[in-house]
């Protein structure tokens, strides 16, 4: 027991330290059984059961076939598979992309609306930013497919039809044309995450104390001095947060390839986890999947750990 | 305060003794399997096929329900007499239940989980492609054949190639509903602009491509043709154009056939006269539909359009005058069989449904409704174009035309003849998508030789087959 808890308070701490050791261990089960069945059938076991598949023969379409322990021959197969590597390389591309402008604009959002001193005026900015992250993902899928359209959407329509820049047989093609695919769909993943990323930084303006800002005043530093040597440290944790799981939602990115791509293996929206839903749910071959799936995460951890060593705490 | 106390105090300190503990389970114990049953009664929300959870194909069939019928939202959709009228007779001596599938972009996955389960919800399936997704059911043993309950005279019926596409060792699985063909269309407005006579079919791929060129240059349209780049929608219809044996013995397409590498050569020349985006995915189904050839076809963008007749039908629908639509069967080269690509969308039958006897009497009167064909192949604008696929109802509209039906309708059934399905497997779709990367480059200008294109598509074909396997 710790030397320096009151006298007073120790009696308690005994009292609750013997109600924990005790057999009342068995009542406190029943208060943390709802969370345990959560977390057991929700995650622990799916995650488990991927693992299991991954090592057998299992074939959805064969209900009444055994199932057989083939050890790493799904993942000898997949480690030799040039989909699966071209998919990962197509969707650690779109990372790049992304990532960078998915932390900084907002960053950059967040410090500027930071200065707003007009309280009326900062909530408005809140609210407007905020408005792309309320909509489902779907429907902005959706929408931006119509907008990229090469026919009826209406940048293009803006581009041929109003500042005649381009003609109906050499417009661009967003969502065709394999070098603009990609960078559209960061566009539109910047302007959905916009909102929601700069709320993560404004929270992390907020928690800086303003005496740092007026020491470093009073020291003469200017702007990019205080922003370097006094903001930017200070948001790391924050900027550690949002790489990290920026990164692993933009490798598994399904959703927005399948409604933007397809199945169509000649776009760059067909990455890994495209390939892994059609080898699963069209081919129904759902043991290789999973040996692709755990591959493709385990490609994301090792990456997920160097950005744990580079946002290391240096204090 | 000392409420508070006691109240903790109670909590903390009060012991479950082993005889509560035991009354606890048992309590717990006989309240779980209520508490399932009364949830499993909840979520189906009437929904027949929970009640049959667990029990034996044989058990199903005493259950008391309607004969419940699930289709494809589309086919709903496109004919509305299913519902409004042949559903409403049909409930006069039947009770029926119809609802729509949960098969978005042709999953099946619902319904293989429920037969894992020895189960089904439905009794019918309204919707399925034999090429697609009948073999997967199959394999899975979702669906039996229908032989058992599909009368001798309505089987005999089935136009011989529509037959053979829906069976599996001799066994029918699928009750054809209605027939699809590849075919060529164009628009007499935009054709007879350019100084084509409209009336005139080209007969030759050359043809083809020579008006689909007069229509460009004149700009009588700002593309001259277009086309569906989905392999099982254009590759293999041309290919079929030219010879139908273009399949290898696993009854994959051979994209390394000699009439597989001129369809894809005639492909990139039409590509030329074809709207930029011609190659991109369609906007709904994971890409399959609402592909962007649909869109310049509506808009009077193209003049000349290869897919499926429905397709021509449809979207000429939206035109300010859709008779200016002409259909015909595809073009062919010199010393082609002049085939197309037909596929049939009809009905299966589940394993582990109920109803069966009334399943087949249902199909059999939903097929032979001429309300069905008037509305598909009649003059309207509304007109879907699906045709039907017995031998009867041909003859007996071939002997003297009914004043309802759209004349064009003949010319594409005469060529279902000569053309040919694909051959249903699991790869029956997939292997176009898994070879498409590779023939779009030479589709692209980005590989020069298109036999090494499609070899590459093949390997990649194969590789992945012997994967699957």
């Amino acid at each position: 027991m710790p030397s320096n808890i009151p006298a007073a308070s120790r009696s308690l701490f005994d009292l609750r330290r013997q109600r924990i050791d005790g057999s009342n261990i068995l009542t406190s089960s029943w208060f943390l059984l709802p969370s345990m069945i959560f977390f057991v059938g929700w995650q622990l076991y799916p995650i488990l059961r991927v693992l299991w598949l991954s090592f057998t023969d299992y074939h959805f379409l064969r209900p009444n076939d055994a199932v057989h322990f083939i050890g790493f021959g799904n993942y000898g197969d997949a480690v030799r598979d040039p989909v699966f590597y071209g998919g990962l390389w197509r969707a650690f591309m779109f990372t790049l992309l992304f990532l960078p402008g998915m932390i900084f604009i907002p960053m950059l959002a967040a410090i500027l609306i930071d200065r707003v001193t007009q309280p009326k005026v900062a909530t408005a900015y809140r609210i407007i930013l905020l408005v792309p992250s309320m909509i489902p993902g779907p429907l902005i899928f959706v929408l931006w497919k119509w907008l990229y359209s090469f026919s009826i959407g209406p940048i293009n329509y803006i581009l041929v039809n109003v500042l005649g820049l381009f003609d109906l047989h050499n417009a661009p093609q967003w969502l065709g044309d394999p070098n603009l695919t990609l960078p559209s769909l960061t566009l539109m993943e910047w302007w959905w995450g916009l909102g929601f990323h700069t709320m993560f930084f404004l929270a992390g303006l907020g928690a800086i104390p303003k005496e740092l800002y007026e020491a470093a005043s009073v020291d003469g530093a200017g702007e990019w001095s205080t922003f370097w040597h006094v903001t930017f440290p200070r948001l790391r944790p924050i900027l550690l947060v949002l790489v990290v799981l920026r990164f692993g939602s933009a490798m598994a990115l399904v959703d927005e390839y399948l409604i933007m791509g397809g199945f169509n293996r000649a776009l760059p929206t067909y990455t890994w986890t495209v390939y892994m839903w059609e080898v699963a749910f069209n081919l129904w071959n759902q043991s290789y999947a999973a040996a692709l799936g755990w591959l493709g995460a385990i490609a994301m951890l090792i990456v997920v750990g160097f950005l744990f060593w580079l946002f290391r705490s240096r204090d | 305060m000392d409420t508070k106390n006691d109240s903790h105090t109670a909590l903390g300190t009060h012991r479950h003794s082993r005889r509560e503990m035991l009354k606890h389970l048992i309590v717990a114990g006989v309240a779980l399997p209520s508490l399932s049953s009364l949830l499993s009664g909840c979520g189906s929300g009437g929904s027949p096929g929970a009640t049959n959870s667990g029990s034996a194909p044989g058990a199903q069939a005493e259950v008391a329900r309607p004969l419940t019928v699930t289709y494809y939202d589309w086919i709903i959709n496109l004919h509305p007499a299913i519902e409004g009228e042949v559903n409403k007779d049909f409930a006069l001596t039947t009770p029926i239940k119809s609802q729509i599938a949960p098969v978005q972009g042709f999953g099946i996955e619902r319904f293989v989980a429920e037969a894992r389960d020895k189960m089904s919800s439905w009794d019918v399936y309204v919707g399925m492609t034999p090429f697609i997704e009948m073999s997967s059911l199959v394999e899975a043993g979702v669906i039996e054949p229908w032989d058992n309950y599909i009368p001798k005279e309505v089987l005999d019926d089935i136009i011989p190639a529509i037959r053979e596409e829906g069976s599996i060792n001799g066994k029918l699985y699928n009750w054809p509903f209605f027939v699809d063909v590849i075919v060529q269309g164009w628009h007499a407005g935009l054709v007879e602009k350019a100084g084509v006579d409209p009336e005139v079919a080209p007969k030759t791929w050359d043809e083809y491509l020579a008006n689909a060129r007069k229509v460009s240059q004149s700009k009588a349209a700002p593309y001259g043709c277009t086309f569906d780049a989905h392999g099982w929608r254009s590759l293999a219809p041309i290919a079929h154009s030219i010879s139908t044996e273009v399949y290898t013995p696993e009854g994959l397409f051979d994209f390394t056939n000699a009439a597989a590498v001129e369809a894809l050569e005639i492909m990139r020349r039409m590509k030329e006269f074809a709207n930029p985006n011609v190659l991109n995915p369609g906007a709904a189904d994971a890409g399959i539909n609402d592909t962007p050839d649909e869109g310049v076809f509506a808009a009077q963008q193209a003049a000349y359009y290869i897919k499926y007749q429905n397709a021509h039908r449809r979207f000429a629908g939206t035109w300010p005058d859709p008779g200016k639509l002409r259909l015909a069967g595809l073009p062919k080269t010199a010393g082609g069989v002049g085939g197309s690509v037909f596929w049939t969308t009809g009905a299966a039958l589940f394993t582990f449904g109920a109803n069966k006897e009334q399943a087949g009497k249902y199909m059999r009167a939903l097929t032979y409704d001429e309300r069905i064909w008037r509305h598909s192949i009649g003059k309207s604008r509304e007109a879907v174009g699906h045709m039907p696929p017995y031998t009867s109802q041909w003859k007996q509209w071939s002997a003297k035309h009914p004043e309802w039906i759209d004349e064009s309708t003949f010319l594409i059934q005469e060529k279902m003849a000569s053309s040919r399905s694909i051959k249903a497997n699991r790869f029956g779709v997939t292997q176009f998508n898994i070879g498409q990367p590779y023939w779009e480059k030479y589709l692209k200008g980005e590989e020069a030789d298109s036999k090494k294109a499609m070899q590459q598509a093949k390997d990649a074909v194969m590789a992945e087959f012997k994967k699957a396997r």
